[in-house]
């Protein structure tokens, strides 16, 4: 397994915020899922994610993803998306994401 | 107790099975699952003591879900295959425990400690346990048709994803040209369409790497060996493009690549080929476009300086042609009359043909119509020309010159010529004088070197042919040349009082001898008669 990936996360106010970088494959989306895990059992039910640096996507990592939504909406929160390219916007169009998560510029318009 | 007693006391959990039903099938896991289904136990049996196992198949080993005593797994794995579904108990009835066989073939292992009170499980607890039991089996049953269903969702947006992706990447790459990050976005698009972990796309030339593009973009080159992989090549005009694509990921590890991931690869290395080969024939165009705006300016500066006609002079009779192979001739001709009456007859023939031919051509003419006003003597002006030539052009090109300057009262001739083939003179006795006058070509050296000049008289009724190397080297399809020997022949026997007629002539008898084949060089002439 190659390892191209990074993720920073913080509070600000009540939402979660991860920024990516790298490919979001198995390793990566493994790496979102985990983070969110340990903010998920504090409570924390809004997530946004910064994909600006993160390019490529592949259907393992998206898998990852579907299932933070999942457990997002499980406990009536949800996940965002910011800085999306419009390649993976495409994706996650086709793939469903946005039926249950949101597009955002910055972490101020998530209510 | 009778079977009305049993009715009785299971119908007061008539809505506890609703319930519980309900509360197990909405779990998304199986964790999730277990966990409220100890919540269930615990609320119907009165007791904390709960343990629950998973395992995938009878052989595998227990996984711990929940475990309230260290010593239950024991206790679980005691059971038999035989013994699967069957309610176990220890000696004094205060423990339950049970391995059942569930729908997909995995074992579940549930133990129920002391209850609160101490008291033993009774034959109802047993039945009811049972019925919880089944009731776990028909809600984890829902759990993985629910999980089945949101695969295959999962699978056929992510296959129309794909050909979106595909016809997205085929749009893009075409948009690109070589070099400007197309294989960079290729190998990208081809690893997340296929689940790759990482890649490779390595372009050789002679068996050295020109080119290479990775994705993550800083994997070390050789690092691909040794994994699962996929490889596609390609080879365009003797460059070869090679792709690499390793290690198919899934949620738990690697698998081999499939069919479908073959097709995907294939079809993105042939959009690849298709891009490349689009950009190679766009700057050909473009090329073919520059070049032909380039010969339409060089056809136009010729047009200018080839004459439209020329001069008629008393007691002689003239004709000129210039044919051009090419849209633009490397060849000139002119016939200019001097301020003192004379008239110099030129021919010249630039290497190589189109815009710097024709620049080339220019600078001769107009330093030629300069110097020919200045009386100076004809070696002197073709050694100043020499040294223009030489300046105005590249090391590759120079000008074969011929001036012969005649004088028309007298028939006296002053011949230069400068590196180009010898003119024939037909003399009165049918004999044909090469002009042999001489000095190298224009632009080839600028040491000064001198150019010998040659006098000689055109008597009455005698003819000079002044020619360029498109005639006698004019080739049929064997590439056999039609030869000075036979151009010297028609020379002279041919006699017409028309100089028109000759040039006509020599062009059929040209034409004869090449058979329809495309006309290899320009053909230029001038041909003087001195009327009797």
């Amino acid at each position: 397994m190659v390892l191209d990936f990074e993720l920073t996360s913080e509070m600000v106010n009540d939402v979660l915020v991860m920024k990516t970088e790298g490919y979001i494959n198995n390793a990566g989306g493994e790496q979102i899922a985990k983070e969110f895990e340990k903010y998920l059992n504090k409570g924390v039910s809004k997530l946004l994610i910064d994909i600006e640096k993160s390019k490529v996507v592949n259907s393992i990592g998206i898998s990852f993803l579907i299932e933070i939504i999942e457990k997002l909406n499980g406990k009536g929160g949800k996940l965002y998306f910011s800085n999306l390219d419009p390649s993976i916007e495409k994706t996650f169009t086709i793939m469903g994401l946005f039926q249950f998560a949101g597009k955002v510029d910055s972490v101020e318009e998530i209510k | 107790m009778t079977t009305d007693t049993i009715t009785e006391k299971l119908s007061i959990h008539v809505k506890s099975f609703q319930e519980s039903f309900d509360i197990l099938s909405n779990s998304s896991s199986l964790y999730e699952m277990s966990m409220q289904f100890m919540k269930v136990l615990r609320g119907s049996f009165f007791t904390t003591n709960i343990s629950m196992f998973h395992k995938n198949d009878y052989d595998s080993e227990w996984r711990t879900l929940i475990a309230k005593d260290d010593e239950s797994i024991e206790k679980i794995s005691s059971i038999s295959e035989q013994d699967s579904l069957k309610i176990n108990s220890n000696e004094e009835i205060t423990e339950l425990y049970t391995s059942t066989k569930l729908v997909d073939s995995s074992y579940l292992g549930i133990w129920l400690g002391k209850k609160y009170d101490g008291t033993e499980y009774t034959d109802i607890d047993k039945i009811t346990f049972q019925i919880f039991i089944q009731l776990f089996d028909n809600a984890y049953q829902a759990l993985l048709s629910h999980k089945k269903e949101k695969e295959l969702i999962f699978d056929l947006n992510n296959k129309v994803a794909q050909l979106y992706n595909l016809i997205d990447t085929g749009i893009e790459l075409s948009n690109l040209h070589h070099g400007d990050k197309m294989m960079e976005l290729a190998i990208s698009r081809a690893i997340s369409l296929t689940d790759s972990s990482f890649g490779r796309i390595k372009v050789t030339e002679d068996n050295t790497v020109i080119e290479e593009a990775t994705f993550p973009p800083y994997l070390e080159k050789e690092m691909h060996k040794n994994h699962k992989s996929l490889t596609e090549k390609f080879v365009d005009v003797g460059i070869e493009y090679e792709f690499t694509l390793c290690e198919k990921e899934s949620r738990t590890g690697t698998v081999d690549y499939d069919d479908t991931d073959q097709l995907l690869f294939g079809a993105i290395v042939r959009q690849v080929h298709a891009a490349i080969e689009n950009d190679r024939y766009h700057k050909e165009a473009l090329e073919n476009e520059a070049m032909k705006r380039e010969l339409a300016v060089a056809a136009e500066i010729q047009k200018r300086i080839l004459p439209d006609k020329l001069p008629v002079i008393d007691g002689y009779d003239l004709a000129g042609i210039n044919i051009p192979s090419k849209e633009v001739s490397g060849d000139y001709y002119n016939v200019l009359k001097l301020d003192d009456g004379r008239y110099a007859l030129i021919v010249a023939d630039v290497t190589g043909k189109g815009m710097p031919a024709s620049l080339l051509v220019s600078t001769l003419d107009a330093s030629l119509q300069a110097y020919l006003n200045f009386k100076i003597p004809l070696s002197e002006m073709a050694v100043k020309l020499n040294s223009i030539i030489f300046r105005a052009s590249t090391a590759d090109k120079f000008i074969t010159f011929f001036i012969a300057v005649l004088n028309p009262q007298n028939g006296e001739i002053d011949i230069i010529n400068a590196g180009h083939n010898p003119a024939l003179i037909l003399r009165k006795k049918k004999e044909v004088e090469k002009i042999d006058a001489g000095g190298v070509a224009f632009g080839m050296f600028d040491m000064g070197l001198p150019f010998e000049g040659q006098k000689l008289t055109l008597e009455k009724g005698e003819r000079l042919f002044i020619f360029s190397d498109g005639i006698p080297e004019a080739m049929d399809k064997d590439e056999e040349e039609y030869s000075d020997e036979r151009m010297e022949e028609l020379f002279k026997n041919e006699i017409s009082d028309s100089s028109r007629d000759f040039i006509s002539m020599i062009l059929r008898d040209v034409r004869k001898h090449t058979k329809g084949e495309p006309q290899s060089d320009d053909i230029t002439a001038i041909y003087l008669i001195r009327k009797e």
